[in-house]
């Protein structure tokens, strides 16, 4: 009797336990699905014939208040109007922003990734590429990419070659500053202090900064910014302190060994010391911090994309809780030859890619194609007219949105794969139609971005582009990208005392992590292309 | 239980083939309950032993195991060649160290505590809330840090307003140490005191009353039967404990270190981490993953060894 009773329990509790098993994997599999299904895919009726699932890789970027990124305004219409005449549904796989490559190579490894995946970092790419995991797309562009082929043109498309052949479709970059320098005129109204124009005056500012704190805040922030890496960044700061050097030597030296590069840190390590950059800079791994003082109005001068105040997640929390705030763009850091140089952007943003294991390249290569009508294009960007846009003497003014319509980039850029900031044929028209769109209707903003974007072109310079890979940037490339950010943080939080001693250690380890191998390589490749040019 | 075993057939009568497929049918439903374990432990920890051969390898990720080139020792010599690699060997075994240290005795001094606590219902409490941490994960612990020991955290805030010069918790050597491992004792407090509890509950009562008839006092009942009481599961979890020294959990030094602390903060794991996740090199990463179980192995068996020499139990 009792053993009956005991066998019947065990069967029960081992069936529960297989159950929840089962139940557990089947609930992990709903997860990874997209909804597609469940708001009735349009293409899933459209026409017999199996239906062709294509899945694109797309950025998670954590907006509060963003949609559900497979299911909003702009992957219906991606359906819609590309899905359904082509009898495919398209599933959006989202990659958090933070760790994309590593998500990346997860993916890959285990023959997972998007049938169109992307990266911003071209070393990734290229590994692939040696690694032949991607599909080479000569013959796919030239026969289902035409429109593609000639909105990009050959300039952009050189970027996204390995060895001859075409191996990614890297994104067309209309807008080519790269970061800016924000400081806070009311509170330079408030001293009656100039808007700063060199390193000394802005020094002057800044202490004035901390000692008056023209806000009345609570922990006031003379210099605001976050760990290195993520959106923050010292703007053209550490270019101002390089001395004279060869061309080659600019190109090809590691920057940790230009002239003058020491005494720019030197300088950073002066500041942190006298607390005139935010405390704790070096922990705020994601940069929320550096956010949340800036849009709290706690502080007075901040480096960053040059784009960033007009963000919605900086200029909506800024406006509520600051609305005295006024940052304004400037140009501070100049060298000893007077000049303001910066690094701008190259004209390609992120590549596309096709990896092997997918079996929808040609279906993939159709896609892109199709995002390359301009009629296709400017719906991604700017949605309908009046409701997300209002035309003004033909540039469209974003309306500001939540919900569905919302875009979780500038310009739905993670969505267009193809274009990176406003495309509307002219530079000067782009920047407007940028600036209108990302201030929602905002005049100050608009002058704002139109402004910024003049500053930090001006005595610009971009990197140089080899055209072949460097082996051991492939292989030491993310090792030194880490080690560069450490050392930035561990430098500028070194005791005054100790700073020398730590930056040629820090330096050397740097070197023979690998440095050395990818700056000796860089100067064998320069030399080729400088003598094959003669 | 009592039931199967009545049921059990006169063994002396059957020959030893019989008897084990007598024994399978008697059980039958248990062998199947193990099956679950069983087949987890198969395929989440031996099978995987197949990508091993990737340390060996150039592995190439779309090549395969079966299609990359073989390298014969070439990943280790490059490894043991990288300062980086030292730097997180040390650091992890350091870190492990300091945990044995601080870690070790705590859940045990807690557990002699509670157990001599009389009234049931604060043990029962205060054991349910020392045993919560175990259930968070490190990023939300890595956030209740940041809050209260950055410098404008909530203890240097207080510290400011008493008038007291700042400590800096997350960003200077010693005091980031005392920080990592006091918040993975409290952590881990609650989960080894379990063990200890439930050791101390298997201690013959009669022994105590004896005590209590030879008037002991507290002190000395602690010293002469609690503790010789709880003494083996004191000594296994000690070489299972050594056993792991080389490696490391992930979680904790990622969430915790940042980029000011990277050369103490840098262990095994978070290099594997970034040499095999974030730059793709999947050799160097198994390479040092195989590396790192080996030592593990050796520091296991001798320590097993040591506590069997001293006449000990050990863990086989």
């Amino acid at each position: 009797m009792n053993t009956g009773t005991k066998k019947k329990a065990a069967i029960l509790f081992s069936t529960a336990l297989l159950a929840s098993i089962m139940a557990g994997c089947g609930g992990n599999n709903g997860n990874n699905e997209p909804a597609a299904s469940n708001d009735g895919s349009p293409a899933a009726e459209a026409s017999s014939g199996p239906v062709e699932t294509l899945t694109v890789e797309v950025f998670d970027r954590g907006i509060q208040g963003q949609p559900d990124l497979n299911n909003n305004t702009w992957t219906k219409y991606v359906n819609e109007k590309f899905g359904k005449p082509n009898n495919a549904v398209v599933k959006f796989v989202t990659v958090p922003r933070s760790q994309e490559v590593d998500k990346l190579n997860v993916l890959m490894a285990a023959n997972e990734a998007p049938d169109i995946s992307f990266t911003y970092d071209g070393t990734t790419v290229t590994r692939f590429a040696k690694n032949n995991g991607l599909y080479t797309l000569d013959e796919l562009l030239e026969k289902h990419g035409q429109q593609l082929k000639s909105y990009l043109g050959d300039t952009v498309l050189d970027y996204g070659k390995y060895e001859g052949k075409q191996v990614s479709i890297p994104a067309k970059r209309t807008l080519l500053a790269w970061s800016g320098l924000f400081i806070r005129k009311d509170w330079l109204d408030k001293l009656g202090l100039p808007v700063p124009t060199n390193k000394d005056e802005l020094y002057d500012t800044l202490v004035a900064f901390r000692d008056k704190n023209p806000g009345n805040v609570t922990g006031v922030i003379p210099w605001g910014t976050a760990a290195a890496g993520m959106n923050y960044s010292f703007g053209n700061l550490v270019p101002s302190f390089w001395g004279p050097m060869s061309e080659e030597e600019f190109v090809t030296t590691t920057n940790w060994l230009k002239p003058g590069n020491k005494d720019a840190y030197k300088w950073l390590n002066k500041l942190y010391s006298e607390k005139l950059i935010s405390p704790d800079f070096a922990l705020d791994k994601t940069a929320k911090q550096a956010d949340a003082d800036v849009t709290n109005g706690k502080v007075g001068f901040y480096g960053a994309n040059w784009d960033y105040p007009l963000t919605a997640k900086m200029r909506e929390p800024l406006k509520q809780n600051a609305p005295d705030a006024n940052y304004v763009p400037i140009d501070v850091f100049k060298n000893a030859e007077g000049k303001y140089i910066k690094e701008t952007y190259n004209e390609n943003g992120l590549f596309s890619f096709i990896p092997k294991s997918s079996k929808h390249a040609e279906l993939a290569m159709k896609y892109l194609n199709w995002m390359a009508d301009p009629e296709v294009l400017f719906f991604l960007q700017f949605g309908e007219e009046g409701v997300n846009h209002t035309m003004v003497d033909g540039i469209p003014q974003g309306i500001a949105q939540t919900g569905e319509n919302m875009q979780m980039s500038n310009l739905n850029l993670d969505y267009t794969l193809i274009v990176n900031g406003a495309e509307l044929g002219d530079t000067e028209k782009n920047v407007k139609t940028y600036a209108a769109a990302l201030a929602t209707g905002d005049k100050d903003y608009e002058k704002m971005a139109i402004d910024s974007y003049r500053i930090n072109t001006t005595d610009g310079y971009t990197g140089f582009y080899y055209g072949v890979p460097n082996e051991a940037s492939i292989k030491y490339g993310k090792t030194l990208g880490d080690m560069n950010k450490q050392m930035m943080d561990r430098l500028i939080v070194a005791k005054p005392a100790e700073f020398d001693a730590l930056y040629d250690k820090l330096v050397k380890e740097y070197m023979d992590a690998g440095g050395k191998a990818v700056q000796e390589e860089n100067v064998k490749h320069y030399r080729e292309i400088k003598e094959s040019g003669k | 239980m009592k039931a199967v075993l009545d049921k059990s057939p006169d063994y002396a009568s059957l020959k030893k083939k019989n008897k084990f497929i007598n024994n399978l049918k008697r059980d039958v439903w248990l062998y199947a309950l193990l099956m679950l374990p069983f087949a987890y432990i198969l395929i989440f920890r031996y099978a995987p032993i197949y990508g091993v051969i990737m340390a060996f390898q150039d592995y190439n990720i779309f090549a395969g195991i079966k299609g990359s080139e073989w390298v014969g020792l070439d990943v280790f010599r490059f490894i043991f060649q990288q300062d980086s690699f030292y730097r997180a060997l040390k650091n992890t075994l350091a870190l492990n160290v300091y945990d044995l240290i601080a870690g070790f005795p705590a859940p045990i001094i807690l557990a002699i505590l509670l157990n001599e606590v009389r009234l049931a219902k604060f043990k029962k409490i205060t054991q349910t809330v020392l045993y919560l941490p175990h259930f968070l994960s490190w990023v939300i612990i890595g956030g209740m840090v940041y809050l209260m020991f950055s410098n404008s955290g909530m203890v240097n805030t207080f510290l400011a307003n008493l008038g007291l010069a700042k400590i800096e918790f997350l960003s200077q050597k010693v005091p980031w140490l005392m920080t990592y491992i006091s918040v993975g004792v409290w952590q881990h407090i609650g989960w080894g005191t379990i063990i200890y509890l439930a050791a101390m509950t298997g201690i013959n009562k009669e022994l105590y009353e004896a005590s209590d008839i030879d008037g002991c006092s507290r002190l000395r009942k602690i010293w002469h039967i609690t503790l010789p009481g709880i003494k083996s599961t004191i000594n296994i979890l000690l070489i299972l404990q050594i056993g792991r020294m080389v490696s490391i959990g992930f979680d904790r030094p990622f969430v915790m270190g940042n980029s000011l602390v990277s050369d103490y903060a840098d262990v095994i794991s978070t290099f594997v981490y970034r040499v095999g996740i974030s730059s793709g090199d999947f050799s160097q990463a198994t390479a040092v993953g195989l590396f790192q179980s080996v030592v593990g192995l050796i520091l296991l068996i001798g320590a097993n060894y040591i506590a069997k020499k001293l006449g000990e139990d050990g863990i086989w």
